[in-house]
């Protein structure tokens, strides 16, 4: 028989951790976020109030019609859902097909898959910067050849196809985590019932829609959740290939509150980079809060 | 037992030589250029010179070598000695981050340096390091292009537009101008370039901000029609991919450092040289951005003799010109200019630049804010999303701001 108190001192190491890892460094960017401070000078601090945070709605950079903040949160936002829906989308059907019985060299498929998970982000990066330009890129020369486009196209030089590429490489990043997992979650469904939709003669879509989907709703959910905060946090991809540009139109939260920090010292400074910082933490916890309680009900009872 | 006490005594000996061995921590870039191997062994040098003294050296990239800076200044362990650009003096300066250097440069130090690239480091009557390295640009240009289309060295603004107008041919991949538009340090140089031949400027000798100007206004549209005339996509393209296009025959001429215009022309582009001319509103024939970079002592360190010693070692006419040759920046020592080395046709049209060049960040208190703000403005006239008095106006009121 365990004493209950025994439970508890098990997992004294992991609260340990957590509190010098996770939470010493929250506390530190909640207080930060109410002082006035710079990187440079970072023991010179004045205490501020909220004003760090009345400043992420008044301070109207580059364009006086939108607060700085805002206009990256927003961003950021579409961004996201735009990234995490075509991995899902994708990610979905890959899975399934890379499971199905009647793909020969599944092993092979799913070995190539891992291979953008692999590579670091800022590499992957770099290579999609020249597989996307416009003189030399691969990806031109194909389009080209298929005669598919007159003009090479220069993905990165609009705000609109910066962005959507922008996103599109983050995705493909992201694609092989999704579909190893879904995977998993596809191979775990017991046979008998599709066997026994065969029986009563349910058709594939109807079986991927009746027994797939809701089967594989809690895995789903869970990896959409770790995506959706990962690629809240993605930043090399953006770094590398636009540092946010053009004019701004890839400047997405991660990006904005290191400039905020680095390159805005005067304007800007660690305070206000934190109280970005806290909001960005607030609304991905209000999201995943969201995501958990819907994964919840989903569960069997 | 006599040998067991030898052997103790030995090793007693040989650890008090250890720790009594003084050292210097000292943070340089690579990249551009720079390898850890040419700047490892100056340090070996100087060891060898000073058994007592360990220097020990670390390199960032330039993309992250400011937030190194800031982030190390920030918690305290600040590098002894530090390799960084000028235009980050000011900024740095302000926080406390720097040692100034005056009582430790002499005269005869002094007169070995142009004016001007004393001025690059200076910033409150103080100095605060001193210059390693130095950049002045030029036009880069094919020679066969041009005459093949029969077009002469522009001389003036007018000229240059008609010379990418004539030369541009995008139906054979052939671009009159290779010009810069990516969200980039570079980029801003690039644009300074027109607007210092302009007689424009990003601040008065007040700090007030005119970079919006009619001189000003002028230049960033001449930046956008020229852009008519370059390669397509430009917004893509930082100044440092640019010679990619040139060495391929794909441009035909764009403002580049010497050691790109070697480079093309040892893959066999016939490469020929001319000085950015000025615009219309211009004093000067000619324009040119001065870049310099430069080695600085940390205002947290408790080593500044033997740092001031280091940055001697590495910065004797000796040394600073075996590291200009090495890595072709122009010599920012006088006798330099002298030397058999630097009299060839490709040295000779940066270094005449550095009489009308002008320092790149002259009276910009926060280089990083400004930067920014003329990236954007850069970028809103390329993408037609204003023109260029309103993207300059908007920079203007930044850089007020920050000043």
């Amino acid at each position: 028989m365990y004493k209950k108190s025994s439970a508890y001192i098990l997992i004294i190491p992991l609260i340990i951790a957590f509190c010098i890892l996770i939470g010493w460094p929250l506390i530190n960017v909640v207080k930060n976020s109410f002082y006035e401070a710079t990187f440079l000078n970072p023991a010179q601090k004045t205490f501020t109030g909220w004003r760090n945070y009345t400043w992420l709605f008044t301070f109207k950079y580059p364009t006086p019609n939108i607060s700085y903040f805002v206009a990256a949160f927003s961003r950021s936002l579409f961004w996201v859902a735009c990234s995490v829906l075509i991995k899902v989308i994708i990610g979905l059907l890959a899975a399934v097909l890379l499971n199905s019985e009647y793909l020969y060299g599944k092993k092979i498929y799913r070995s190539l898959l891992i291979i953008p998970w692999a590579i670091p982000w800022a590499m992957a990066a770099m290579m999609w910067a020249w597989t996307l330009n416009g003189q030399f890129g691969i990806i031109n020369s194909i389009l080209l050849n298929l005669h598919i486009i007159e003009q090479p196209v220069s993905f990165l030089s609009t705000n609109a196809s910066a962005f959507i590429t922008t996103f599109i490489v983050d995705a493909w990043v992201g694609l092989p985590f999704m579909v190893i997992m879904l995977i998993s979650g596809l191979q775990s469904i017991p046979d008998s019932l599709y066997e026994a939709a065969d029986l009563d003669g349910a058709g594939d879509i109807r079986k991927f829609f009746r027994i797939t989907i809701p089967m594989i709703k809690p895995v789903l959910l869970t990896v959409s959740l770790l995506s959706m905060v990962w690629t809240f946090n993605s930043f090399d991809i953006i770094w590398v290939l636009t540092q946010g540009g053009p004019a701004r139109a890839t400047e997405t939260l991660p990006i904005a509150i290191y400039n905020t920090s680095f390159r805005m010292i005067r304007l800007g400074g660690i305070g206000k980079a934190s109280a970005m910082t806290i909001m960005q933490v607030m609304v991905v916890t209000i999201i995943s809060v969201f995501y958990i309680k819907t994964m919840q009900e989903s569960e069997p009872k | 037992m006599k040998k067991y006490i030898l052997v103790i005594f030995l090793v007693l000996i040989s650890t008090s030589m250890i720790f009594s061995a003084e050292t210097l921590s000292v943070l340089m870039p690579i990249g551009g250029g720079y390898t850890i191997e040419d700047q490892e062994a100056i340090a070996k040098e100087f060891e060898k010179e000073n058994p007592n003294v360990k220097i020990e050296m670390e390199f960032v990239g330039w993309d992250n070598l400011w937030n190194k800076i800031v982030t190390s200044i920030g918690s305290g362990s600040a590098p002894d000695v530090m390799y960084i650009a000028s235009r980050w003096i000011p900024s740095l300066v302000d926080m406390g981050a720097l040692t100034p250097l005056d009582k430790y440069i002499s005269e005869e130090k002094k007169a070995m340096y142009y004016d001007s690239v004393w001025d690059s480091v200076q910033y409150k009557d103080n100095y605060w390091g001193v210059v390693r390295a130095m950049s002045t640009k030029a036009f880069i240009y094919n020679k066969d292009l041009f005459e093949k289309h029969d077009v002469e060295v522009p001389t003036n603004w007018e000229e240059l537009l008609e010379a990418a107008k004539k030369l541009h041919n995008p139906k054979f991949d052939v671009y009159g101008i290779g010009m810069a538009g990516k969200r980039f340090v570079s980029t801003v140089t690039q644009f300074l370039h027109y607007l210092f031949a302009n007689d424009g400027a990003i601040v008065d000798s007040e700090g007030n901000a005119i970079i919006n100007n009619e001189n000003g206004i002028e230049a960033l549209e001449f930046y956008n029609t020229l852009a008519n005339y370059a390669q397509p996509g430009m917004l893509e393209w930082k100044r440092e991919d640019l010679i990619k296009l040139f060495e391929t025959g794909r441009v035909a001429m764009y403002i580049d450092h010497y050691h790109n215009a070697k480079t093309a022309r040892e893959k066999g582009i016939n490469v020929g040289l001319f000085p950015i001319p000025k615009g219309p509103k211009g004093t000067q024939p000619y324009s040119t951005a001065i870049v310099t970079d430069c080695i600085s002592i940390s205002a947290q360190t408790d080593k500044k003799e033997l740092a001031v010693e280091f940055l001697n070692y590495m910065t004797t006419f000796e040394k600073q010109k075996e590291w200009d040759l090495k890595l072709g920046f122009v010599p920012p020592m006088i006798k330099e200019k002298d030397l058999p080395e630097f009299q060839t046709e490709l040295w000779q049209p940066y270094i005449k630049a550095i009489e009308y060049g002008k320092s790149q960040s002259k009276g910009v208190m926060d280089w990083t804010g400004t930067e920014q703000a003329i990236l954007d403005a850069i970028q809103q006239v390329l993408l037609e999303q204003g023109s260029a008095q309103e993207a300059l106006d908007s920079t203007a009121y930044i850089i007020n701001l920050l000043q």
